[in-house]
């Protein structure tokens, strides 16, 4: 802006020429770019066309790298489902006291109260002993046994449903020390072994799902590294003449990189379709299983936002070991050994 | 435009490719390098290449002292040097069109520019209709030719030739010495490493001999 004073006074011709100056520099810069990004469309065809020519060998990279990914990512994805399992649970435990003997329907009443204005608690159902035996002659099918109790061998009662804050394995352990302490409580039962069990399990599951996801991680770099350093020899002369004319490490790279983008792309692709696959070979059964346990358990699949993820993982993965594979063996091609002693 | 000051390559402590050469070769100049072989000329072009540092002392292209630059500097000036190469490294997987066109996309030319410049090149080496063939199906000196045209496409200031006519019968290697006395009549500096010493002595040009690595004579009104 400061410069357009001085501008006026120049003569004409002088001014259009530093317009013009002005104006293909930026056009350059524009045209610089263009063709940096036509440049990388032009690789990327480039290296799709390079795999799409050798199918076969394209085709085994891709599975070896589906195979590697769909494990760790399946285990994941049972993990996942098992976790649905165990949260699904928690939120409908229930502790059960057992009062003590003496303890009359009245004592019981105030215990109930008790605990009912306790904010960890959600609900306190009350069975008098009556009732309680009543439920067991009828669901027991002991009936007749039963009637040759002089008396009702059954204590009252207590449910109690834990505040949605205390739906954890901790609050309702805390809960259930409570209880316990309080006077007339004989005996406290809730089912939380099984399901820290089942915790305990899906935690140890799930460490070993990750330490298997980069391991195969690592696999597939190495196949893909492995697969890059082949064609890196393939397209040796390619290199020299590149490097010879001033191309920079960077061009040098590029194809190679999208080449492994590419593995990367295809072997994500195998993965979604192994996993999609063992997901429908495996529903039926584990629908039979689950309704056998009266549970609501399926095996959830991959959301389009994993799938995504996995792929995206997959391709950085493939860029990754094409990567090393670049990093490792495009230097050892130097232009210096074109021409002779 | 390229210039050696007091240049000496040594490779092990035994071997010494070239001792303290100093020349000089101004814009538009074209001069004949010479010696037999393993006296240095290889050596000489690397230098300027940049394939290969120098032990001691200084080179100099485009008033730039190529010693201290850095390593991946080096691409950008190897786009102002053309190179042709006895056995031209031509690649054949691709055209003669997609060969010439290397040096501009790796440039980043657009590519509407890259179709004109490569034809505008293949023209001046008289290839224009072989633009679609593969390298392999051409003679010996068309491949050269396509070499040369690789070489300029871009227009560097700088153009190296070694052993350029090398396998060619005398005719088309005067051809080639043609083509690249009209580049340096448009202000190329051309340096050609040469043994052909009958075609270097029919051209009368100025002539830098090498023997075991020492300069002996740079003939023809050179710097020193």
């Amino acid at each position: 802006m400061t410069e357009s004073p001085n501008r006026r006074k120049e003569p004409p011709r002088a001014r259009d020429a530093r317009s013009r100056g002005a104006r293909t520099t930026r056009s350059a810069l524009r045209q610089q770019a263009s063709s940096y990004f036509s440049h990388h469309r032009k690789v990327a065809r480039d290296s799709a066309h390079r795999l799409w020519q050798a199918p076969f060998a394209t085709l085994m990279t891709w599975t070896v790298m589906g195979v590697a990914l769909a494990l760790p990512v399946a285990l994941m994805l049972l993990l996942a489902s098992l976790q649905g399992v165990s949260s699904g649970w928690e939120s409908s435990a229930r502790i059960t006291a057992y009062l003590a003997e003496g303890v009359t329907l009245e004592q019981a009443e105030i215990l109930q109260q008790n605990l009912d204005s306790d904010s960890r608690v959600a609900e306190v159902e009350l069975i008098d002993r009556d009732t309680a035996l009543d439920e067991f002659r009828s669901s027991s099918g002991l009936q007749d046994e039963l009637d040759y109790l002089d008396d009702n061998p059954l204590p009252h009662t207590l449910l109690v449903t834990p505040g949605q804050s205390s739906r954890t394995a901790n609050g309702v352990q805390t809960l259930v020390a409570l209880i316990e302490r309080m006077d007339g409580v004989d005996q406290v039962q809730v089912d939380l072994g099984w399901l820290q069990r089942l915790n305990a399990m899906t935690q140890l599951l799930s460490r070993a799902a990750w330490a298997l996801a980069i391991l195969l991680s690592a696999a597939v770099v190495l196949v893909i590294g492995n697969t890059v350093r082949l064609s890196i020899e393939n397209r040796r002369e390619e290199i020299l003449v590149a490097k010879l004319v001033g191309g920079t490490d960077a061009f040098v790279r590029r194809p190679f990189l999208y080449t492994g983008a590419w593995f990367g792309l295809g072997g994500g692709l195998v993965a979604w379709v192994l996993l999609q696959a063992s997901l429908w070979w495996l529903s039926g059964p584990v629908e039979r299983l689950a309704g056998l346990y009266r549970s609501d358990f399926t095996l959830s699949g991959l959301s389009p936002g994993a799938t995504l993820a996995l792929i995206i993982a997959a391709m950085l993965l493939g860029w990754l070991g094409a990567w090393v594979a670049v990093k490792r063996h495009l230097d050892d091609i130097d232009p210096g050994e074109i021409a002779g002693g | 435009m390229i210039e050696f000051r007091q240049v000496t390559k040594r490779y092990d402590s035994d071997h010494t490719a070239l001792r303290q050469v100093n020349f000089g070769l101004e814009r538009g100049e074209l001069a004949f390098l010479t010696g037999h072989s393993g006296a240095g000329k290889s050596t000489l072009l690397k230098l300027i290449m940049v394939m290969e540092r120098p032990s001691a002392g200084e080179v100099v292209v485009g008033g730039q002292v190529l010693n201290r630059l850095p390593r991946r500097q080096v691409p950008y000036i190897r786009r102002h040097i053309g190179v042709v190469f006895q056995n031209h490294q031509l690649l054949f997987d691709r055209s003669v069109f997609d060969n010439v066109a290397m040096p501009l996309e790796v440039m980043g030319v657009p590519a509407r520019d890259i179709g004109r410049r490569v034809r505008a090149a293949l023209d001046k080496v008289g290839l224009l209709s072989k633009e679609k063939m593969n390298p392999l199906q051409l003679s010996g000196g068309e491949q050269q030719r396509v070499g040369i045209a690789r070489a300029v496409v871009n227009k560097p200031p700088v153009l190296l030739a070694d052993e350029p006519t090398g396998n060619l019968d005398p005719q088309l290697s005067a051809d080639i010495m043609g083509l690249f006395a009209e580049f340096s009549q448009v202000g190329v500096t051309v340096l050609i490493a040469s043994h052909d010493i009958a075609l270097i002595n029919n051209l009368g040009r100025r002539t830098l001999m090498l023997d075991q690595g020492r300069l002996v004579s740079s003939g023809g009104g050179g710097h020193d």
